[in-house]
């Protein structure tokens, strides 16, 4: 049986908006601002579950991806671009908006990269460093993927940490509201929030789409024989190697897409988004969805990250999410939630009225 | 299908009613929010500042509270990160509808939140050090440590008594280290200081003699070291290891006896920055902050059995100007309290005495440090 992804989507868009009336109708709007929040982080985990759950490979460098986006709007958009604006080059790239001025908090006025510009550098940077990381590392067999990404995102929180430009231990605040348009800009500002939330809820149902589609694709078929067995997928003609990289890349793109909307958002950004243990918070989630199973890290992404944001774990946050990947490892390796949606599945069957096979849809663990 | 689906709206819609009809009771307490990153890696600073801030509200409270009411502190665990603290910032402000917000422990967190806290109207009593905090003023953002000019300033006066002009810096990777770092070469131009070494060295780093034996080489007079924990005690071990036998000089962040009992004998004669909590004790009975330092020390070794540490003494600044604020203003309303920290004038607190103004956001002069040293493996008022 061929699934249809476009169903359980629109339900989700159902869902998400139901959430809204109801905060909204309740008076607690405020609800909203940690679930923005927490979708731009489950884009991330969606993302990297295409490179674990389907292309079997571990990523521990999602949270540097995430940052390089991030920190690549963040730098574009706040630094003073005065001087080249006044150059030669100042006249086309006003007039093409790849510039644009903007008024300090305090007075005066900068000139600084239109956030559509620095997202566009941000992409670019990110799909050239995820190639130059990941196509090495993914011609060999094994985990040379998880030993490359850790590194990488070593490399990069300290970069972070020791130059000037990316603002050291403090990160970089004052970043600009991204104005995307038909009055919609991605920012703070309170009287956005709404706006904000249908952006950031676009992206994670347009990311799901995106990959249930690549899943149940060409491409889904390479990466469910890959996950079985990369010689048996080797030997019927597969490029497993370059699969692997496609879905490693693509994964980094969303991650970085996701932290320049979310530094928006925030109006800054500091080096903790780049940090190891924000990485093993990524491999936790994906893991704890069940790693093959997009709605599954949707919802324990979104719930924990969400939880996490409104400071419901206290000073335990950390802990929480290291004796989660512990917990998951050690006693459920396929995944918490893969019996409760074959269950779920069998349910939904019944009430359908109709009989279906109950087989998960993800490649077996 | 459908049936499923309106189930499940109604439930939604049922959850949020019931939370939007929880009552108010008549007499609310005055809520304070407080972010500190109590674990992590500025725990160094937000544990004894959380502990702090905790212990004073309850010591309130016992005494009747504040205008008839009791305090509330709405304590938020930040662990360091910009994100955490953005959002808990607008759940302070909007759902928590705090009077104040007090910390967050680090510059960078800081610097985060402050447009946030100005957009909002939101009083904010930073516990960080940098001076961009304050500078540019915003009408809503305060901060209750010391400047790091004023602390290189001091540094650079002593030196210059005992007739040190040639110096070497060194200063760790941090933030702290590198807005130490970068006072000094700034203040060096205008006191008339030649840098003749200049290193950066990591954080985390177990041994040190490799930039020190490059300092030697320079015939330095003196080394400023300018650093978190642990490079502290390691830089007086290694130098007295490779004979680097002039005077050293650290920042106001070696404030802690830990340090000094980790730097062993090394330890003595480490010239350093400080408030006057740390010599609360030999201070004339005659002096301003005295009896505020004598009762934090006491109070707060007596409840939570550890050294009192400069770091805990920014919270208890925070809440005193908060609350001396109400006080003087007699009213809970933001704008009158805010107007009231402006007007607070020779308010003795740990850091030193407070003098704020509409233009000074911080409200503390040079004297609020003073020279410290290591005698015995104690502090001591540093002599020439």
């Amino acid at each position: 049986m061929r699934p249809r992804p476009l169903v359980p989507v629109l339900a989700a868009a159902l869902a998400v908006v139901a959430l809204q009336v109801a905060v909204t109708a309740a008076g607690r709007e405020y609800y909203l601002t940690q679930t923005i929040m927490a979708a731009y982080y489950a884009v991330v985990a969606l993302g990297l579950c295409l490179v674990m759950g389907y292309a079997g490979q571990i990523s521990l460098g999602h949270a540097a991806f995430f940052s390089l986006g991030g920190y690549t709007s963040a730098v574009l958009t706040t630094a003073d671009l005065t001087p080249l604006a006044r150059s030669g080059w100042g006249g086309p790239l006003l007039r093409l908006h790849l510039l644009q001025a903007r008024a300090g908090l305090y007075g005066g006025e900068t000139i600084g990269a239109n956030p559509w510009a620095a997202f566009g550098g941000a992409l670019l940077l990110t799909f050239a460093v995820a190639l130059l990381v990941g196509y090495p590392a993914l011609r060999l067999k094994g985990h040379y993927l998880a030993m490359a990404t850790l590194g990488f995102g070593l490399i990069v929180y300290r970069l972070l940490l020791g130059t000037n430009l990316t603002g050291a231990a403090d990160g970089i605040t004052g970043v600009p509201p991204w104005r995307l348009g038909f009055g919609l800009e991605i920012s703070g500002d309170g009287a956005q929030r709404i706006a904000n939330y249908y952006v950031a809820w676009g992206l994670v149902l347009f990311t799901i789409l995106l990959l249930t589609h690549i899943v149940h694709s060409r491409a889904g078929r390479a990466f469910r024989a890959l996950h079985g067995g990369e010689t048996a997928a080797n030997s019927m003609g597969i490029n497993t190697a370059a699969y692997k990289l496609r879905a490693f890349v693509l994964s980094a793109l969303l991650a970085a897409a996701a932290g320049s909307m979310l530094t928006h958002y925030s109006g800054g950004i500091g080096p903790s988004e780049a940090s190891a243990m924000k990485s093993v918070r990524y491999v936790a989630l994906v893991a704890a969805g069940g790693m093959a199973n997009l709605w599954g890290v949707l919802v324990v992404s979104a719930t924990l990250n969400f939880l996490s944001l409104r400071g419901c774990f206290g000073s335990y946050d950390d802990a929480l999410f290291g004796a989660l990947l512990i917990a998951i490892v050690s006693l459920a390796p396929e995944g918490p939630l893969q019996p409760l949606t074959a269950q779920g599945r069998r349910l939904w069957s019944r009430l359908a009225g109709h009989r279906v096979m109950t087989t998960p849809e993800g490649p077996a663990p | 299908m459908k049936r499923l689906l309106t189930t499940i709206l109604a439930g939604i819609t049922a959850a949020g009613m019931a939370m939007a009809a929880d009552e108010k009771p008549a007499q609310e307490p005055i809520k304070i929010g407080a972010i500190f990153g109590v674990t992590g890696p500025a725990a160094f600073l937000g544990a004894p500042e959380a502990k702090t801030a905790e212990m004073l509200v309850d010591q309130l409270n016992a005494k009747g509270g504040l205008l008839g009411r009791k305090l509330q502190l709405v304590l938020k665990d930040s662990g360091g990160s910009p994100e955490k603290a953005v959002s808990f910032a607008k759940q302070l402000i909007e759902e928590d509808k705090v009077l104040a917000i007090i910390g967050p422990s680090t510059s960078g967190e800081t610097m985060q939140i402050k447009p946030i806290c100005e957009n909002a109207k939101m009083i904010l009593i930073s516990c960080a050090a940098a001076e961009v905090i304050v500078n540019p003023l915003a009408k809503y953002v305060f901060k209750v440590p010391q400047k790091d000019s004023q602390a290189v300033t001091w540094i650079y006066n002593t030196m210059k008594a005992a007739g040190i002009t040639k110096i070497g810096i060194l200063s760790d990777n941090s933030g702290f280290g590198q807005a130490g770092k970068a006072q000094l070469e700034q203040l060096a131009k205008v006191q008339g200081m030649e840098i003749a070494a200049d290193e950066v060295y990591d954080k985390a780093a177990k041994d040190l003699t490799d930039i020190l034996t490059k300092v030697k080489a320079r015939d330095v007079q003196a080394v400023v070291n300018w650093s978190i924990v642990p490079a502290q005690s390691i830089i007086p071990k290694n130098m007295k290891q490779i004979g680097l036998n002039v005077p050293l000089y650290q920042s106001h962040g070696f404030g802690n006896v830990k340090y000094v009992k980790a730097a062993g004998e090394a330890a003595e004669g480490i010239i350093f920055p400080s408030g006057r909590l740390l010599v609360a004790e030999s201070l004339p009975a005659d002096n301003p902050q005295k009896a505020v330092l004598m009762a934090y020390k006491h109070d707060y070794e007596s409840r939570y059995k550890e050294d009192v540490s400069t770091f805990g003494g920014h919270a208890y600044d925070a809440v005193l100007v908060l609350t001396s604020a109400i006080q003087k203003a007699g009213s809970t309303d933001r704008d009158k309290v805010r107007d009231a920290i402006e007007t607070l004038k020779g308010l003795p607190g740990t850091a030193g005495i407070f003098n704020f103004s509409p233009e000074d956001h911080n409200g503390l002069a040079l004297d609020a440090f003073e020279m410290l040293t290591v005698k015995d493996g104690k502090f001591a008022e540093y002599k020439k």
